[in-house]
């Protein structure tokens, strides 16, 4: 829906936020797994650039089709503040401010995602 | 696909698990500092180290942590004299566990940076998906 854009947006975005949650959760669960790389995610601007056309899974078995395939697809390997003796390279407190992003990120999203409802029900009630 | 959300939860419950397990693993190298064999020249109790491996979760799409097994620590084991000990060889020697408490409780506070980083993930994503769930309730 072209009218609507800015749910749409805040859609793309909490789902981006969401994917972001998921690859540090991973990145906080392997803080000590011997050789793990921290990954994080492309930044949104980018995710948004790649996910204008996304291809439908219209089976169970198709791997890598959707939007949330491609955003976790844009998960890289990053440089963390310091790599350890066993080749991990996890930073808890690294990966706790990027926590901390996604949930400013995601607070901010909901907040605005209330304001537009808000607004529309306004223009909607008259 | 599963919600991201839940698969971050299901993450930062496998870290929960991999931690905590490390830490009974600690907690046994401890109590068994002093465990010394029951017959002469017996070995000890040995310490045991668990390592973790990463295994990618593909349904969820997240990299889940999970313990190996316990195995034993090769060091040798510490020589102490005390003939009267049960455990003592012929020349009065008995062997003592390679556990070196200092390195158990180092290893203890780190597992226990780890669980409480994960119990912070597990309640972040569940603020996050609160407020996405009060959407609903505050758009009458």
């Amino acid at each position: 829906m072209t009218d609507l854009a800015l749910f749409d947006l805040a859609a793309r975005n909490a789902r981006w936020l969401g994917a972001r949650q998921a690859v540090v959760a991973s990145n906080i669960a392997n803080a000590h797994t011997p050789g793990y790389k921290a990954s994080d995610l492309q930044p949104f601007e980018e995710t948004l650039a790649r996910t204008r056309l996304t291809p439908t899974a219209t089976s169970p078995a198709h791997m890598g089709a959707g939007e949330a395939a491609i955003v976790r697809a844009g998960a890289r390997e990053t440089e963390g503040w310091e790599t350890v003796y066993s080749g991990n390279n996890v930073t808890l407190e690294q990966q706790l401010l990027k926590a901390g992003e996604v949930s400013r990120g995601h607070a901010l999203n909901v907040g605005l995602t209330k304001a537009f409802h808000r607004m529309f029900l306004a223009s909607v009630k008259g | 696909m599963i919600d991201p959300l839940a698969a971050a939860m299901k993450a930062a419950a496998s870290g929960l698990q991999a931690q905590s397990m490390r830490l009974r693993i600690v907690s046994e190298n401890i109590a068994n500092a002093e465990s010394t064999g029951a017959t002469p020249g017996a070995d000890p109790y040995a310490r045991r180290t668990l390592a973790f491996h990463s295994a990618l979760d593909r349904a969820a799409g997240v990299s889940l942590v999970k313990a190996g097994e316990a195995r034993e620590d090769d060091a040798p084991f510490r020589l102490d004299r005390d003939p009267g000990n049960p455990a003592a060889d012929a020349n009065g020697m008995v062997k003592r566990p390679n556990v070196d408490v200092l390195i158990e409780m180092a290893d203890m506070r780190e597992a226990n940076r780890g669980y409480q980083a994960n119990l912070q993930v597990i309640r972040q994503s569940r603020e996050m998906a609160a407020a996405t769930i009060d959407l609903l309730r505050s758009g009458a």
